[in-house]
């Protein structure tokens, strides 16, 4: 099974993120970058595949020469080899035209499966994944937890809302967008860093792709969300403040 | 002439035929010998070359061969009764040096140690005074071994040691007969054979038993690597820990062979007291085991778990590092680079499988600390406690680590420790960020991400300018002067209590009333209560916890408790700072294991973040052990081991003693 990973790199989870002079990105210098942490759990999700059935898994990601780094975690946790799309725009285009610059890096690949994180933590659109899907034309389906190949080609867990779980199957070639925590992830190891220098790494300039680099719908600005703090203090004996502490965790912050 | 002799009676004139006996049994003896000690010797030399092997500082080796073999400094020490029959038998050894070559020169003829000589006669008799003292030694290990029966010497006990040791107490007694006996007399020739067979059965059976020791050892013990528990750096592509018998190094070898069974490793180990599989003397006789086998050129996988059979990889996951076996190791070996070395192998290699560690990985591959909290909090702790930034004017840049910017207790201790430096007027700050040290990734084994941790860390100090640090933690002062100089020089580090210790005369002593005996910086009510109201910060969630923990008032009378920390003890060598300190604010007591010998809260090693552990908990054996001391505060100097003993003394029943960090036993002094 041939498998391609969209991968992106996004700023570090803790990244202290501050917004640029034209208001519509952040210091780009200022922070550390990551993997995108449901693309992580795409690309655990080849690595298993790839285990199970044999094959070749192969990461793609769009971005300046530091995706580098994050395109060599993806070669030392296993992937076979890279192809990297080199563009320094990446936060001004929109979903379509990132999907529309790796559909066209990756479509004489021909692979039976393309997988990507739901949404990735910076921008969060969700649906470059899904409009990669229908570049390929290939079908699709998203927010999976658990992927398993049959006879005839997948089955797929999906992930609803309130506990609630889909199951559907779907033919190969298809593309699928991961939820994070399907799978418990693998650490990168020294041993797969040294081996990810002999692993090839395709550079391909976005120029040369054709995909037009105006976005159909632009980002106009961004902010910082606002601080905001509110302390409530339950009333009552124990019992009863604990019941309605529990309440509110669940309908009200939505944490339980 | 049958007299009683003065002195050693040696036999005179052997015949031809009794002198080609001899002759015979020797060549045969040392023949013997060197068919089990050669290929032993190759083994070790055929091992890989340590790539940080460094001869020098000479002095250091010279110094250590004196006291840890000549004069048995740590073998007495650390377990005095044996250790001294030990020593005794040792120095017997050593005196009958010379007496045993002039024995087996006497076979030939031409002994050189006159006995009816002066000199002859005061060696003779010096040698049996070690003669007696040596055959009372081993009487009394004999009876140790086959009757008092340690159980830390192992479930089976060897019969060869019985033979040897019976052998040795042969060589003492034919030697002190000779004294009882003539020239002349047939007792003198057949006491000379029967010392002379004993030899020659003793000198075949050293090499196939523990009692190798007696060659290998002392070289052990001189060629050790430099410093505790360090971690050899990794050479090349290849190279990524003990994965198989090529990257078993030279000093690993010869301190496999020389390892004596003596069980000082087990005995103090947290995991092996503990009921947990790990024993350190079976990690280091899995390596002899090893190399007996598969041997050093072999590309077999060590551990169980890689397809290997000598060495549990459950086991030695199973290691806090508290190091307590390589300090109390008598023959030189150094147990922690060979477990991490095999952690290395495992998880460099990926064949480590462990959903907590590749959490813990994951969780520092992307964000900042070990703990897994977003690093706002830190920023927010920092804010609430008014901590100054550290802009490069400063003195001391103040370390926080993952527990003192994270973990609620070691906040307390951050903020006490805080208050202690605005009172004696330092000049600090914080940094705006910080990255765990890679402490437990570097115990744990992977090379990968200490070194990406070490160098972004190394690379932030620089930037900020950073020249001296200091910290409440152990773990990142080891980490931070030690294991991060692989990557570039680090600014120079202590603890905090190193640097409590250096103004100990200006801090706030307490007197028997409980009033801290000190004119206040501030105005305000000397009062007990005041003492014990302040709490210096309010962040919400340990507020409660400090407010109960400092219930007490403190007295000169309070009775306290100091735990070491194995990375402020043994890795760093400070138990008198801490000690001085407490001194300053209460009556310090001693648990029954202290300074080297202090027993591990369970934490080291990268365990804090490894989950339920099999067994008794580590850090409930040692929690019960501090409040037996009837203590009525435990002192402590390490986040990890107040974390580990607030979990512990938490579900204890009866009334814990309140456990407290030295800097906030200072603290609760300072007033308003």
């Amino acid at each position: 099974m041939k498998i391609i990973v969209a991968i992106k790199q996004v700023p570090e989870r803790d990244a202290q993120v501050r917004i640029d002079s034209s208001g519509k990105w952040i210091e780009e210098s200022d922070v550390q970058y990551a993997m995108n942490e449901s693309d992580a759990y795409a690309l655990e999700e080849a690595l298993q595949l790839k285990e199970k059935h044999a094959g070749e898994v192969i990461v793609v990601s769009a971005g300046p020469e530091r995706v580098g780094t994050t395109i060599r975690e993806a070669l030392a946790k296993g992937a076979d080899r890279a192809i990297h799309i080199d563009c320094d725009d990446l936060a001004q285009r929109d979903a379509l035209g990132v999907a529309r610059l790796i559909a066209d890096a990756i479509r004489t690949e021909n692979a039976d499966l393309v997988l990507t994180g739901l949404q990735s933590d910076d921008l969060g659109y969700g649906q470059t994944g899904v409009i990669l899907a229908e570049l390929l034309g290939v079908p699709h389906s998203t927010l999976i937890l658990h992927v398993e190949k049959t006879d005839t080609g997948l089955k797929v867990k999906r992930e609803l809302e309130a506990g609630w779980f889909q199951e559907i199957e779907l033919p190969l070639p298809a593309a699928l967008t991961i939820q994070s925590g399907g799978n418990k992830l693998r650490y990168a190891t020294l041993m797969g860093i040294k081996k990810a220098k002999t692993k090839e790494m395709r550079v391909v300039n976005a120029a040369d792709l054709g995909a037009p680099a105006a976005p159909v719908a632009a980002l106009e600005s961004i902010e910082l969300p606002k601080k905001q703090r509110s302390t409530q203090i339950i009333p009552g004996d124990a019992k009863a403040a604990a019941a309605t502490l529990v309440e509110k965790l669940k309908f009200e912050v939505r944490v339980l | 002439m049958t007299s009683l002799s003065a002195t050693l009676a040696e036999p005179q004139h052997f015949s031809l035929p009794e002198k080609l006996l001899f002759l015979v049994l020797v060549i045969a003896s040392a023949a013997l010998f060197w068919r089990r000690f050669g290929p032993i010797l190759h083994k070790i030399l055929q091992s890989r070359k340590d790539p940080d092997f460094h001869l020098a500082p000479i002095g250091r080796r010279v110094w250590n061969f004196f006291t840890e073999v000549i004069c048995q400094v740590k073998v007495i020490q650390q377990r005095p009764l044996p250790g001294l029959a030990h020593a005794f038998v040792f120095w017997g050894f050593c005196a009958f040096a010379l007496v045993t070559l002039n024995h087996a020169a006497v076979g030939f003829g031409i002994g050189f140690l006159d006995p009816a000589a002066w000199y002859g006669r005061i060696y003779f008799y010096l040698a049996a005074a070690f003669a007696v003292a040596c055959a009372i030694g081993i009487a009394g290990l004999f009876i140790r071994r086959f009757f008092v029966r340690p159980r830390w010497l192992g479930q089976k006990v060897s019969s060869e040691s019985g033979i040897i040791a019976g052998l040795i107490f042969l060589l003492m007694v034919t030697y002190l007969a000779a004294f009882f006996t003539t020239d002349a007399a047939p007792a003198a020739r057949v006491l000379w054979w029967i010392h002379t067979l004993t030899l020659l059965l003793f000198l075949p059976l050293i090499p196939h038993t523990k009692h190798l020791h007696l060659v290998l050892s002392p070289a052990t013990i001189f060629l050790s690597r430099d410093g505790f528990s360090q971690i050899p750096p990794l050479v090349g592509d290849e190279d990524f820990g003990l994965v198989t018998g090529k990257d078993i190094t030279q000093l690993v070898s010869l301190q496999a062979y020389s390892c004596v069974e003596c069980g000082r490793c087990t005995e103090h180990c947290p995991a092996t007291n503990t009921g947990k599989e790990l024993n350190p003397k079976e990690v280091i006789l899995g390596m002899r085991a090893y190399l007996n086998g598969p041997g050093p050129a072999s590309e077999l996988p060590i551990l169980t778990g890689e397809g290997g059979v000598y060495v549990s990889q459950k086991a030695v996951f199973q290691c806090t590092t508290c190091g307590s076996c390589e300090f109390q190791c008598p023959v030189g070996i150094q147990h922690l680079p060979i477990i991490v070395g095999l952690r290395r192998g495992a998880v460099n290699t990926g064949t480590w499988e462990d959903d907590y560690g590749s959490k813990l990985f994951n969780q520092l591959e992307r964000g900042s600390n070990a703990l897994g909290i977003s690093a706002l909090e830190r920023d927010k702790f920092i804010q609430k406690q008014e901590l100054p930034i550290f802009d490069g004017t400063q003195e001391y840049c103040l370390w926080l680590g993952c527990m003192g910017g994270y973990d609620p207790k070691g906040r307390e201790i951050v903020a006490a420790f805080a208050r202690v430096m605005n009172f004696l007027g330092s000049s600090y700050g914080v940094l705006k960020k910080e990255k765990c040290t890679g402490d437990p990734v570097r115990r744990l084994g992977n090379d990968l991400l200490f070194q990406q941790l070490a160098e972004e860390n190394l690379k932030n100090l620089a930037q900020n300018k950073v020249k001296k640090i200091v910290s409440i933690c152990p773990h990142c002062v080891r980490t931070i002067q030690e294991d991060w100089k692989a990557y570039g020089a680090p600014p120079e580090i202590e603890h905090h209590t190193e640097f409590m210790a250096r103004y100990a005369d200006k801090l706030p002593r307490i007197a028997d009333s409980g009033v801290p005996q000190v004119s206040r910086l501030r105005p305000g009510n000397e009062t007990a209560d005041d003492a014990r109201s302040v709490t210096g910060h309010d962040f919400s969630r340990a507020e409660s916890a400090e407010k109960k923990d400092w219930a007490l008032a403190p007295a000169k009378s309070e009775k306290i408790v100091f735990h070491d920390p194995c990375y402020l003890g043994r890795y760093r060598n400070v138990y008198d700072q801490p000690r001085e300190l407490i001194q300053i604010t209460g009556t310090l007591v001693e648990a029954p294991r202290h300074r080297e010998r202090s027993f591990c809260c369970g934490a080291g090693g990268g365990l804090a973040f490894l989950g339920e552990e099999t067994g008794e908990r580590v850090s409930h054996a040692r929690a019960k052990e501090l409040v037996a001391t009837g203590a009525t505060t435990i002192g402590t100097a390490c986040p990890f081991c107040n974390t580990m003993f607030r979990d512990a003394l938490g579900e204890m029943n009866g009334t814990a003693p309140q456990l407290l960090d030295v800097a906030q036993l200072i603290a609760r002094n300072l007033g308003g």
